[in-house]
């Protein structure tokens, strides 16, 4: 390669290495600020002058985060189980079949794709209330179970595997649960996959609703637990260990978006949008 | 095919019955609501026919917010929309490296952003934060962000930014491997220089995706709500109060249902309105 071939992707390495930087930038800051002494903080130092491990164990000790994360991973993932399998469901049979009222079905369930979640919040909260569910990860889970966004996802999936290999195993004798499950399931694998992933991404970051649900402190999510522990904290603020309680938030996420790295940067924007 | 309706009802349920449930009756009921002057605490309420909606426009909180909801929709939709499809043109082949950068790009999407938005809190404190520090060392002067009122949206709409770009980018990256390279060949053989093949080629190519991630990060926009608490509780002054946010204190702060449920259809009808503009716009300049 010539001289003047390589000057530009010098300068492109450059930039890029820079700019994203600048993305991972506030993590770094974060994970070095939790093992810095609260002072040590604001004096604006980079890398710690000691490694303090025990800010770890001081506010676990005082807050429960570690119940926080396993009340976020477990509701996140029945959430994400369920909304897989009933999404699947009416995604089947909107790809595939004609029945009478599927338009008007099919219509109403998009609409409420455009409704903000707010618009129901008042109404649900009540109900959950009134049927003695505030409080309790039951309550919280149903509330959440439907995504519209996974029919839709799932639709456009299904779509691609086309009619004729549906029709061949109902010929054949499948049966409609077979033949979702065996032979589409398998064609689709990695829209689940993606699927999955940003469902649970997405309710494990959820924070108002159930900021407003879950209020007792061994029924809290880690959102709730973390926004709580930062705003009452409001006098006097110890930065270490609220950067300890945002790390302990955040790394186990990034853990698993790197294992996991190529279902979401090659599936997420296969969605059967054209362009 | 063709299915008997009762045939397919069970493969529809699983789906139906939450939807009806949590969405579709709980709407319902909050138009009722809004149409009452409701106040949570007790079972007495009265019906007030739009008294609620006209009063909005009456009040100056709610003018405010509805002007921050525009700056902030704008503020945070443009900036993205830019600099994702920036990014993801660097993408459009694989090279070494380009996995790590898109990694890196892509980080703040997945993280909580109750959490990110902490961090950011303390980047932005005036005296000592880093943000303000690496201004000084340039020798530009340092911003009161979350503390004034000038700045406080800005200051949010870049964290907003700054965890959709890489989502953003995502959707580009998969729009523009999809523009055949004959495409390109074509116009280089033509004589376009770079500016003329992004414009002429890449950019109607793209304008597909470009619609429906307008679409998207304006409805994301319009529902963002976990920053504004953390940085700023919509302040100061009311300066990076949302909708959204007022429609939240008026609910669970004031219990003023009526109020608050109006203020939620406010939001509903805007967001269908933008979907309209969207589709007539789509219409006219999208090329499918």
């Amino acid at each position: 390669m010539s001289n003047h071939k390589k000057t530009p992707i010098i300068l492109k390495h450059l930039f890029l290495a820079l700019s994203s930087m600048l993305f991972v930038f506030p993590f770094i800051w974060m994970i070095l600020s939790s093992f810095k002494t609260s002072s040590e903080v604001l004096q604006g130092g980079f890398w710690p002058k000691e490694f303090h491990w025990e800010n770890y164990q001081e506010v676990l000790g005082v807050i429960p985060f570690h119940t926080y994360i396993f009340n976020s991973f477990y509701t996140s993932l029945i959430i994400t189980i369920y909304v897989l399998i009933s999404s699947a469901l009416f995604a089947y049979m909107s790809a595939f079949y004609k029945f009478k009222g599927k338009e008007l079905t099919f219509g109403v369930v998009m609409a409420t794709y455009m409704i903000p979640g707010a618009v129901s919040y008042v109404p649900v909260y009540v109900m959950l209330a009134k049927m003695g569910m505030l409080n309790t990860h039951f309550g919280y889970i149903i509330s959440l179970s439907v995504s519209v966004f996974g029919i839709f996802y799932l639709r456009q999936a299904f779509l691609k595997v086309g009619h004729e290999i549906v029709e061949a195993a109902k010929i054949d004798g499948a049966s409609d649960w077979k033949i979702l499950w065996k032979i589409v399931f398998p064609m689709t694998r990695s829209s689940f996959v993606t699927l999955g992933l940003v469902t649970f991404i997405e309710n494990y970051n959820n924070y108002i609703w159930p900021a407003l649900v879950l209020k007792d402190n061994d029924k809290k999510l880690i959102t709730n637990g973390i926004a709580d522990f930062f705003i009452n904290s409001s006098l006097g603020r110890d930065w270490s260990h609220i950067m300890v309680a945002s790390t302990i938030a955040t790394v186990p996420l990034l853990l698993v978006f790197l294992v996991l790295q190529k279902w979401f940067l090659s599936g997420v924007s296969d969605s059967g949008i054209k362009g | 095919m063709q299915i008997k309706f009762s045939k397919a009802v069970f493969f529809l349920l699983p789906v139906g019955i939450p939807l009806t449930l949590f969405w579709i009756i709980p709407n319902l009921f909050s138009l009722g609501i809004s149409f009452t002057d409701w106040d949570f605490m007790t079972n007495d309420f009265h019906f007030v026919g739009l008294d609620n909606y006209f009063n909005l426009f009456t009040q100056s909180s709610f003018k405010q917010a509805l002007l921050n909801t525009l700056y902030f929709g704008i503020g945070t939709v443009i900036p993205t929309i830019v600099l994702g499809l920036g990014f993801a043109l660097f993408f459009r082949k694989n090279f070494r490296g380009s996995a790590i950068y898109k990694l890196m790009i892509f980080s703040p999407w997945v993280t909580p952003t109750v959490a990110v938005s902490i961090v950011w809190s303390l980047l932005y404190e005036p005296k000592l934060g880093v943000i303000n520090t690496v201004l000084g060392l340039v020798g530009i002067p340092g911003l009161d962000w979350l503390k004034s009122s000038e700045t406080a949206m800005l200051a949010v709409i870049i964290v907003t930014v700054w965890k959709l770009v890489g989502w953003t980018m995502i959707f580009y990256i998969g729009a523009l491997e999809k523009v055949p390279d004959s495409l390109y060949e074509a116009a280089s053989i033509d004589g376009a220089n770079a500016w003329q093949k992004f414009r002429h080629v890449t950019l109607p190519m793209v304008s597909p995706t470009t619609f429906f991630l307008i679409v998207v990060n304006t409805i994301v926009s319009l529902q963002a709500y976990d920053q504004i608490k953390i940085l700023t509780q919509g302040g100061p002054s009311g300066s990076t109060r949302t909708l959204l946010y007022l429609f939240f204190q008026q609910a669970f702060e004031q219990f003023d249902m009526g109020y608050a449920t109006a203020i939620a259809f406010i939001i509903l009808i805007i967001t269908i309105l933008l979907s309209f503009i969207n589709k007539i716009i789509g219409d006219k300049w999208v090329n499918y």
